[in-house]
């Protein structure tokens, strides 16, 4: 078992209008949570797309679980989960039947009543699909990818469009696949979740990984691992004159100032003296340690949502 | 294999009778339309042609004559006053009424009304000679007699029987348009196909299931009209079960492939539907589903018969009221034939899962 569970290589796919994937490169250990971080359109889907073999690739390798596609497509299709960003099922489709249905479809599949405990949907068991929460509908996907116990599982934007409760306890559910030994491919927009979640990540910008590593090593390369964040009333001023006086680059962002620094004990005695005797109308100030949003920014120049 | 599809099979049906309101409409639709015009047209010559009559001032024995005369040519007459008559007349509600002028009558059709006041003119008139015939004492022009048979000779039938066949290809069109491709288009629309895609299912049991699922719907409605017919009008079938079983099996071939093909032209189901209802309604009004088109112009008739809906009733039709054989129709056959073969062609060339 010491293959890897997914290696891809200088995998790319082009769209009638736009090169969606441009060659991207990733290697996924056995029993790893790997996320895929990047804003949208930046070709998370896709690269997934192509994984899960619902796309097919122009140019480039994918080794699933040691099999490819062409060769042993229904071999991995048996042995991955597969949450698709939006999962559509009947309408009038009760929890336990849509989970008996896609057992049927796997040479072995769990019980039902063990994945509707997984996901506690058990008071909803009866319940039609479409009578169902964002929430509880994505917990449904969620147990339908699980349904054949699979080794490799796939989600795709899990917690998009939750309210914070539901997407804890959507985490929740993933730290359990983890601690089952399963490998999860997931992807996000949200940095926190991919912090919260993943061993390891790789950010992605205009279909090319842009940096990879273990959250920790990511934010650690970057050279300033803190921030001095200045914020106002309402949106922040254009900051230029201030970072000239200052003779330190500063970015805003909606209604705050960023400083990313070194050294926060050095600068921030500085910065406070500027600013007063700039006559900065600044509310607070707060120092945080950089985020994989810093990365993000430093890496591409712009905000992850942006 | 056998029960992945039949698995399929069954939970297609599950839905669907969960669906109650799309259920109830597919099966009273024809039963409605059925009974409706079945009770309506039971006469066989269809219902009476109505004429306004307008009072004059003092009634003359010519007037009498004209009554009498009108009831017997079967007209259904509506005597009314000049102010009655003329409020019916301005709301559009009249087709044709016959008023009283200096010695004679004149008659006023409405000209949006044609197809039922240009016969009514013709039968007042007819009226009109056997009461003129009478006043002057000479000798009653004589009629030619008239015999009601169905073509095939077999038994005297009435327009629902000729409705029921008519009815039974409506259903196997809408099935194969609507329910047919309309789902699939939505369903890749919304993405069940590709959840289905990554399981190991393979996607034919799906497209399988679902279509046997239809084909029992749809005999499941012919099932029930024809029981309708048999109890409210006593039709029956004329002709052998094993050719209306070999006719209704190529028509749900022709209109379900009909469907997948269309299914295969469109990214949404606005587009379906449009793209549908210009296949449905020409062919649900040209085919002869609910009247022949004897009166149309040659060259429509002669477009229809190459249509799939049009040959497929007149076999149909042939069949199940007159009994005939198969032998006869090879050519409506294999029209319906073609049809069935090169849509699915098209279906299996344009068909797509994403």
């Amino acid at each position: 078992m010491s293959e890897s569970a997914l290696r891809i290589h200088g995998l790319r796919k082009a769209f009638p209008k736009v090169v969606a994937v441009a060659g991207v490169d990733l290697e996924v250990a056995r029993g790893e949570v790997f996320g895929l971080l990047g804003p949208n359109g930046a070709g998370k889907t896709t690269t997934l797309e192509m994984i899960e073999g619902l796309t097919v690739p122009d140019a480039g390798e994918i080794e699933v679980l040691g099999r490819t596609w062409a060769r042993e497509g229904k071999e991995i299709r048996a042995r991955i989960g597969v949450q698709l960003q939006s999962t559509s099922l009947f309408n009038k489709i009760t929890v336990r039947e849509a989970l008996d249905l896609y057992g049927t479809y796997y040479p072995k599949a769990r019980t039902t009543a063990d994945l509707l405990e997984l996901v506690q949907l058990n008071d909803k068991a009866d319940a039609y699909h479409v009578t169902l929460s964002g929430g509880q509908q994505q917990r449904l996907a969620l147990a339908l990818a699980l349904v054949n116990d699979p080794e490799l599982v796939f989600l795709d934007e899990p917690t998009t469009g939750l309210d914070p409760q539901a997407r804890r306890s959507l985490w929740d559910v993933v730290r359990r696949m983890k601690a089952e030994g399963r490998t999860v491919l997931l992807t996000t927009h949200y940095m926190e979740e991919a912090e919260a979640l993943c061993d390891r990540l790789a950010i992605m910008d205009h279909g090319q990984v842009i940096a990879a590593g273990t959250p920790a090593s990511l934010i650690a390369q970057l050279a300033i691992p803190s921030v001095v964040e200045l914020t106002f009333n309402g949106d922040a001023p254009d900051p230029a004159a201030f970072a000239a006086r200052l003779g330190e680059p500063v970015e805003r962002r909606a209604d705050l100032w960023e400083v990313p620094t070194r050294d926060p004990k050095a600068l921030l005695p500085r910065l406070l003296e500027t600013a007063e005797a700039a006559g900065v109308p600044y509310q607070q100030v707060h120092v945080r340690r950089a985020t994989l949003e810093d990365v993000f920014l430093h890496q591409t120049g712009r905000s992850l949502r942006d | 294999m056998l029960m992945m599809i039949w698995r399929q099979f069954v939970m297609e049906w599950k839905l669907y009778l969960r669906d109650k309101g799309a259920m109830f409409w597919t099966f009273a639709f024809p039963v409605v339309m059925l009974l409706g015009f079945g009770i309506i047209f039971r006469g066989g010559g269809g219902p009476k042609l109505t004429v306004v009559y307008v009072q004059p001032a003092a009634q003359g024995t010519r007037d009498a004559a004209l009554l009498k005369a009108m009831d017997e040519v079967q007209l259904k007459v509506l005597p009314l006053t000049p102010a009655e008559a003329e409020a019916r007349w301005s709301h559009g509600e009249t087709a044709a009424e016959v008023l009283p002028e200096g010695e004679g009558y004149r008659i006023r059709l409405n000209s949006y009304l044609m197809a039922q006041g240009g016969p009514t003119a013709g039968l007042v008139n007819q009226a009109w000679l056997l009461a003129q015939a009478r006043l002057n004492g000479s000798p009653e022009p004589r009629r030619i007699p008239v015999s009601v048979e169905s073509p095939g000779g077999k038994k005297a039938s009435n327009y629902a029987a000729f409705l029921l066949p008519g009815l039974l290809g409506l259903n196997l069109l809408s099935i194969g348009l609507f329910s047919v491709g309309m789902v699939n288009v939505s369903y890749r629309e919304k993405g069940k196909f590709r959840r289905l895609a990554v399981t190991p299912l393979p996607k034919w049991i799906f497209l399988l299931g679902q279509v046997l699922q239809r084909l029992t719907i749809s005999l499941a409605q012919a099932v029930v009209l024809l029981v309708v017919g048999w109890l409210a009008f006593g039709i029956r079938n004329q002709g052998s079960y094993l050719d209306l079983v070999v006719v209704m099996t190529l028509g749900t071939a022709c209109f379900m492939s009909f469907g997948f093909a269309l299914s295969g032209f469109a990214e949404t189901s606005e587009t379906y539907a449009a793209i549908a209802n210009l296949f449905f309604f020409p062919l649900m009004l040209l085919s002869g589903v609910y009247f022949t088109l004897d009166s149309a112009p040659h060259w429509l008739q002669r477009s229809v018969a190459f249509l799939p809906l049009s040959p497929f009733l007149s076999t149909l039709r042939a069949v199940f009221n007159d009994g005939a054989g198969l032998a006869g129709h090879g050519m409506g056959l294999l029209v319906v034939g073609a049809w069935a073969l090169g849509a699915f062609l098209i279906a299996v060339r344009r068909f797509r899962w994403n």
